[in-house]
């Protein structure tokens, strides 16, 4: 029996009965609760905020969604189940954010039940927060030994050598430029530089507290619009990527400590989200997800960018060290 | 964009640059619509002066296969005819068959020699 089968049936049951647990289990207590009732507190514990019951229960599944979409995603798909570095990951966020939710709702529940009115809920002290996020800790916990059980496969071979490019003749020099931007950052960070200089300049509010909002809000910015493209070229001299329209920062690999290219499919959540992205054994230039150009050291070590074109870039690449090789020997 | 320059050509480099462009157009590499890398990236790349490459891209706009639009750079109007390519490589060949000494008519025989070799294998 194949224990990886029951991974996905589990994962997808455990997905539904979440919110299904909890909205459907305060149903039968709707007549002992307040309308609204409190579902935030303030910093002193005391109840703050209070909204209907329905929209209490919408917000929680949303939350859930947005937990548990890109783990059940990955365990489907595939990828996340055959490692089990990536498996036990998936299912501690699963069960985790699953008994988090659980528990929250279970916490808003308690302390509104039996009252009048939903400034009477019973406060909410630092103890109670620690349990609730510590069973989520704790099933999470659980979930990443449980998922240790099962095989640990290697990486499928996603990886895929360039078509060879034509020999190049001598005296011939070839170049390969390219690029990847992400257009909702772009949008984005545009978006938070302009709010940048409103909010220093319209909003009425102190002058420090105008310039703190400002700067945190444009730095924001530029670290997005740094982010939102990269810029790589492929010369005699080896792989250079450079960032944002600023082109800076810039990194170069000379070709000596270059030692093949190649093609591979990379997603954000695979490598741990956008932007520079270190891993054990390699490091990856998010930019969006897709194809990458990879290139390995000689030291065994990664370096991946995502970019377009990159087959051809890789192509070239390989002839390059090749070329290198071949006037070293 | 892979671009390949000769560097035993002897034209001018900003025409040498263009004919890349324009054959990597051509062979498909860039579509219409595709946006071309910015000049001053395509000149550091290729090392050569910014204007350099600049000044290839402005003649294949003349032609008519090079669009550009403020804000949204240099994008690929329309594939050049693969005779237009052709020529660009003659022009190249007779300028340096002329450095040899070489005139139109030893060049077109020892095309026809090759042609016909080939035909015979």
């Amino acid at each position: 029996m194949n224990v990886r089968r029951w991974y996905i049936p589990i994962a997808i049951v455990w997905t539904v009965l979440v919110p299904v647990l909890a909205t459907a289990a305060p149903v039968p207590l709707l007549d002992r609760l307040p309308d609204p009732l409190a579902t935030h507190w303030g910093p002193a514990g005391r109840p703050d905020d209070a909204s209907p019951y329905w929209l209490d229960a919408l917000i929680l599944v949303l939350m859930w969604a947005a937990i548990a979409a890109v783990p059940l995603y990955r365990l489907i798909r595939g990828d996340a189940l055959r490692r089990r570095h990536d498996r036990g990951w998936m299912c501690a966020v699963l069960a985790g954010g699953g008994v988090f939710t659980l528990a929250l709702q279970a916490m808003t529940i308690l302390a509104n039940l039996d009252r009048a009115h939903w400034r009477d809920a019973a406060p909410i002290g630092i103890g109670t927060l620690l349990a609730v996020f510590g069973a989520a800790a704790l099933a999470g916990a659980a979930a990443w030994a449980l998922a240790r059980i099962g095989p640990d496969e290697e990486e499928p071979a996603t990886e895929r050598p360039p078509r060879p490019l034509r020999p190049l003749r001598s005296g011939e020099r070839a170049v390969w430029v390219s690029s990847a931007t992400a257009g909702w950052a772009v949008a984005t960070g545009a978006g938070l530089l302009v709010l940048a200089v409103l909010l220093g300049v319209v909003i009425p509010a102190a002058p420090e507290y105008r310039i703190t909002l400002a700067a945190s809000t444009g730095v924001s910015a530029l670290v997005l619009l740094a982010l939102s493209g990269v810029r790589v070229q492929v010369t005699a001299r080896g792989l250079a990527v450079a960032f944002g329209p600023l082109r800076w920062p810039r990194r170069r690999i000379p070709l000596d400590r270059i030692d093949r290219a190649f093609v591979q499919q990379r997603w954000p959540f695979d490598v741990g989200g956008w932007g520079y992205r270190v891993r054990p054994g390699g490091s990856t230039v998010m930019i969006r997800g897709g194809e990458c150009l990879v290139v390995r050291y000689g030291s065994g070590r990664e370096l991946a960018v995502s970019v377009d074109d990159a087959e051809r870039g890789a192509a070239l690449l390989n002839s390059l060290v090749a070329e290198r090789d071949n006037d070293r020997s | 964009m892979l671009l390949t320059l000769d560097l035993n050509d002897p034209r001018p480099l900003h025409e040498q640059i263009a004919e890349a462009v324009r054959r990597a157009i051509a062979l498909g590499d860039v579509r219409p619509g595709d946006r071309l890398p910015p000049a001053r990236d395509l000149a550091a790349a290729l090392g050569v002066n910014a204007n350099t490459a600049l000044r290839a891209l402005r003649e294949l706009r003349d032609e008519g296969v090079l669009e550009f639009r403020r804000g949204r750079g240099v994008s690929v109007l329309r594939v050049p005819e693969p005779r237009e390519v052709l020529r660009d490589r003659v022009v190249a060949l007779l300028e340096e068959a002329e450095r040899y000494g070489y005139g139109v008519d030893e060049v077109v025989d020892i095309v026809r020699e090759l042609a016909e070799a080939k035909e015979g294998r």
